[in-house]
């Protein structure tokens, strides 16, 4: 549907304002529903500071369906779980050990 | 190598970011070639540590996004018929041409919003909550056309006779 007949529709005639309500729907709906799910890959860096196990979500991620890890063995994205609790370790830059 | 990753690794939201965790059993692991080993001389019980490789392109994120909101083609109607329209983005300067990227269901939802939101603006409170409610039962059927769930149920025993 073409922005104009939305604006006809609804009795609006400012097209800025009609535009920015209607950005405003879509982010109500995509918060809510899967209407337009894409996926991002990011890759993994093997920890040896402090904030190598600190990945930032997609700038234009709305709303997570599911994180996925690569397995290596059969090159499947296999969905992980997330921990409710704060683990005890806060810092590890040591992890062979 | 990381094997039955859904399994042997988690993650935590902490703000904006996600942290991983790798759950790892015993005590020091050495890495032989591509495999890690777990060495027997220490045991710490199960616990978490952060990521022991890299993999490239190894986390995957899911989700919906705020992708092409406006669009150069009207992307409810087939090309020639058949084909879904290859759509173009226009979503850095949409006018009045530009078409919603959305079904036409949660279009018609749309609507109602921008209703809701121009009531609100003069101060019509009530005309605002009926709108809203139409926005959410629009949008409610748009999504759930998607899944085609059919209700049925059994009918009672009759006699012809």
């Amino acid at each position: 549907m073409k922005v104009l007949e939305i604006m006809e529709r609804a009795g609006m005639k400012e097209t800025n304002l009609a535009i920015a309500w209607i950005k405003d729907a879509i982010n109500l709906v995509q918060s809510q529903y899967d209407d337009n799910v894409a996926t991002w890959k990011t890759g993994i860096t093997k920890a040896s500071d402090s904030v190598d196990n600190k990945y930032a979500f997609p700038s234009n991620l709305l709303k997570l369906k599911s994180i996925s890890i690569k397995d290596t063995d059969d090159g499947k994205y296999k969905k992980i779980r997330r921990i409710v609790h704060d683990p005890v370790v806060v810092e590890d830059t040591d992890p062979n050990n | 190598m990381s094997r039955n990753t859904n399994l042997t690794w988690v993650y935590q939201v902490v703000g904006r970011n996600i942290e991983l965790w790798e759950i790892t059993k015993g005590g020091k692991v050495e890495t032989l070639g591509d495999y890690k080993i777990r060495l027997p001389d220490e045991s710490v019980g199960t616990q978490l540590v952060y990521p022991t490789e890299t993999i490239d392109a190894g986390l995957m994120f899911e989700g919906t996004a705020y992708i092409e909101p406006f669009v150069v083609e009207d992307p409810n109607e087939l090309t020639g018929g058949s084909a879904n329209p290859d759509l173009t983005d226009d979503s850095t300067s949409p006018d009045e041409d530009s078409h919603v990227n959305m079904n036409r269901m949660f279009s018609l939802a749309i609507v109602d919003y921008i209703k809701a939101m121009n009531a609100d603006s003069k101060g019509d409170l009530q005309r605002k909550e009926y709108y809203m409610r139409e926005f959410w039962k629009k949008s409610s059927d748009a999504q759930s056309n998607k899944f085609g769930v059919f209700m049925t149920s059994p009918s009672s025993i009759y006699s012809v006779v």
